[in-house]
């Protein structure tokens, strides 16, 4: 009990955050995909991939690569094969339909307007073609229509479809509670085998069912009969009911009353919900939890905030070593980024500071904590910055000739500006050149070198040439040389 | 009358102390204007015989053995210390502390060489104030 007490107290308010935010994706993907082909092939998919891990967990090497490979060959097909299903789950009209529409808030077909509607412009034979779009979005297959946004309503049908309306030709879409389009173009089947009574609206019909999961209803202006056409079939109905029927069941409506309908998504919104905390939360405390693993890692340390006056002369080390504890799962994902010490140098005073690197210089992950760190102090030395005037000096190297004596030397020009920390510049007098070699000189003449300062953390100030010509006399070894 | 004699045996007795009795090389000073410590010469040099410098140069063999900072100060007003300063690239190998007699005065600072002494160096030449006289800059080479 205690335990569990201890753990309960160690959720920090950002895990809730992290457990609800990840569960309210989850279940807005599921809001946008239910229902479509799409969403039952990433079922699939995640099958597939917790069956990789079992089969990774208990051993299967094999079986474990190739459900792996076909997990990512899965994942790039899903995306090509459903694309116009996805493209159709994320189409929506604005930001908050997105973020927060629900499939009860949506305005229901009135399925029972439309087919009496049907019905009553067949008995006046009156043509119609009526498109109920199912998942897959329509972009693509017809063109040509003209935005409507009218309440379904029997007199709206009717006027749509009235002989003398300027699109009565056309289909008419109806989405939700709306007739969105009117005046639609649809393509034609080729098919041969359709009776030969039905003309271009019942091959029209044919046409859309063939290339999308849309339902079109035909009425005929010819002899007053209704037909609905959906995937490759063209089905006749006899009445307002057969028609209400088929339109519920592609409009997956069940034939509840509506609100007990409202109260079954409710449900199914609310079960889901908690399906989705449930699983959000397993894998957070899957990733985050368990503290199975240990790892090592150098990390550079970063000096920050130094103050503006002073130049970091001197570091008692460059990088700190972190024993880092986390799940393998965060573990194995940490990026070069993700970790870093960082030694704030804001309070440091000239000269040598000595910093106890504490936890909240470290920078983690969330989930992964510190188990240990060395060193756990480091020194930092700063200085102030200097510019001073230096001679510079030849370094010879090699050997000269036993009878010559090289009795004069130059260098051009005879000093150079070096800049750095007060401390150390001070105990700098002389600048040397690179190694100049004494095995080749046969004659007086002049060559050219480069500057080295030492430390490293000198610099040449930017009106300094690097390079230096170095004038040189040499004579045959005399008892007394004027230097 | 009586006090000007004073005064006057005081100058004398004053001028006998200062003036040293042990001036290696003696020569007539300068009475009129006051006098002033000067390095005439210095050079680096293998060797120094009979105070005379041989084989200056400003590369020295490591397998010489040694090398010299031979200094020659005219004049010397008076009794003084000077130091050699020997410095392998900025770090000090070794300082030598120098007497100087009136009223001129050569002195020379040896070091013997070992192969870990090749590079750049220096001898800095400087009174017992800090004031440097001159800068010496040679290399030990192979």
């Amino acid at each position: 009990m205690s335990s569990f007490l201890a753990f309960l107290s160690s959720i920090r308010w950002q895990d809730i955050v992290d457990i609800l935010i990840n569960s309210y994706i989850l279940l807005r993907v599921y809001v946008l995909f239910q229902g479509t082909n799409a969403f039952r092939v990433l079922v699939g998919i995640t099958s597939l991939w917790l069956a990789q891990e079992v089969a990774a967990s208990i051993g299967l090497i094999l079986t474990s690569w190739a459900i792996r490979g076909i997990t990512a060959a899965a994942a790039i097909i899903i995306i090509v094969v459903f694309r116009n299903e996805i493209r159709s789950a994320l189409q929506v009209r604005n930001i908050k339909a997105f973020l927060w529409g629900f499939p009860s808030r949506e305005q229901q077909t009135p399925i029972d307007v439309i087919a009496d509607s049907v019905f009553q412009m067949a008995r006046k034979r009156i043509g119609a073609l009526i498109v109920f779009p199912g998942n897959q979005d329509l972009g693509e297959a017809v063109h040509g229509g003209i935005p409507w946004n009218g309440q379904v309503s029997n007199e709206m049908l009717m006027s749509v479809f009235w002989p003398n309306s300027p699109v009565h030709d056309g289909a008419a879409i109806i989405e939700g509670g709306q007739i969105t389009e009117v005046g639609v173009l649809l393509p034609l089947s080729h098919r041969q085998d359709l009776p030969s009574e039905y003309g271009t609206r019942h091959r029209a019909a044919v046409g859309l069912a063939e290339a999308a999961d849309a339902l079109v209803v035909v009425v005929s202006e010819e002899r007053g009969s209704v037909n609905v056409a959906k995937d490759h079939s063209l089905t006749p109905m006899q009445d307002s009911r057969m028609l209400s029927q088929a339109l519920k069941k592609h409009l997956k409506m069940p034939d509840i009353s509506p609100v007990r309908q409202r109260e079954r998504e409710r449900l199914k919104l609310a079960a889901a919900g908690c399906i989705s905390f449930l699983i959000m939360a397993g894998i957070w405390f899957g990733f985050t939890r368990s503290q199975d693993t240990i790892i090592a890692l150098n990390v550079p340390i970063e000096y920050v905030n130094r103050p503006a006056n002073y130049d970091i002369l001197d570091t008692s080390v460059d990088e700190a070593r972190l024993q880092l504890l986390g799940s393998s799962a965060l573990i194995k994902s940490l990026g070069p980024g993700q970790v870093g010490v960082r030694v704030d140098l804001s309070k440091a005073a000239e000269g040598r500071n000595t910093f106890t690197i504490t936890q909240a210089d470290i920078i983690l992950p969330p989930g992964v904590s510190l188990n240990k760190i060395h060193p756990a102090s480091i020194d930092v030395t700063l200085d102030i910055p200097a510019t001073k005037e230096l001679p510079i000096q030849v370094d010879w190297t090699g050997r000269l000739p036993e009878n010559i004596a090289l009795t004069n030397v130059s260098v051009s020009p005879e000093t150079c500006r070096v800049v750095g920390g007060s401390k150390t510049i001070e105990k700098v007098n002389t600048v040397y050149t690179s190694p100049v070699r004494l095995d080749t000189l046969t004659k007086s003449g002049s060559s050219t070198a480069m500057i080295v300062l030492s430390p490293p953390s000198l610099k040449l100030a930017p009106s300094c040439s690097e390079r230096v010509t170095v004038h040189y006399r040499l004579e045959e070894k005399t008892p007394s040389v004027k230097q | 009358m009586r006090y000007l004699a004073v005064l006057s045996l005081a100058l004398f007795c004053i001028t006998w102390l200062v003036c040293p009795a042990t001036a290696q090389e003696q020569a007539p000073a300068n009475a009129e204007a006051p006098q002033k410590l000067t390095l005439k010469k210095g050079l680096m040099c293998e060797r120094v015989e009979n105070l005379t410098p041989i084989g200056p140069g400003l590369v020295f063999s490591v397998s010489s053995g040694q090398v010299c900072c031979y200094t020659s100060f005219d004049p010397v007003p008076q009794h003084t210390v000077i130091y050699h300063r020997w410095f392998r690239r900025d770090e000090l190998s070794t300082q030598t502390r120098l007497r100087l007699y009136p009223p001129k005065w050569s002195t020379y600072s040896v070091i013997q060489l070992r192969e870990t002494d090749k590079g750049p160096w220096r001898v800095e030449i400087i009174d017992q104030n800090g004031r440097v006289f001159d800068v010496l800059r040679f290399s030990i080479a192979d």
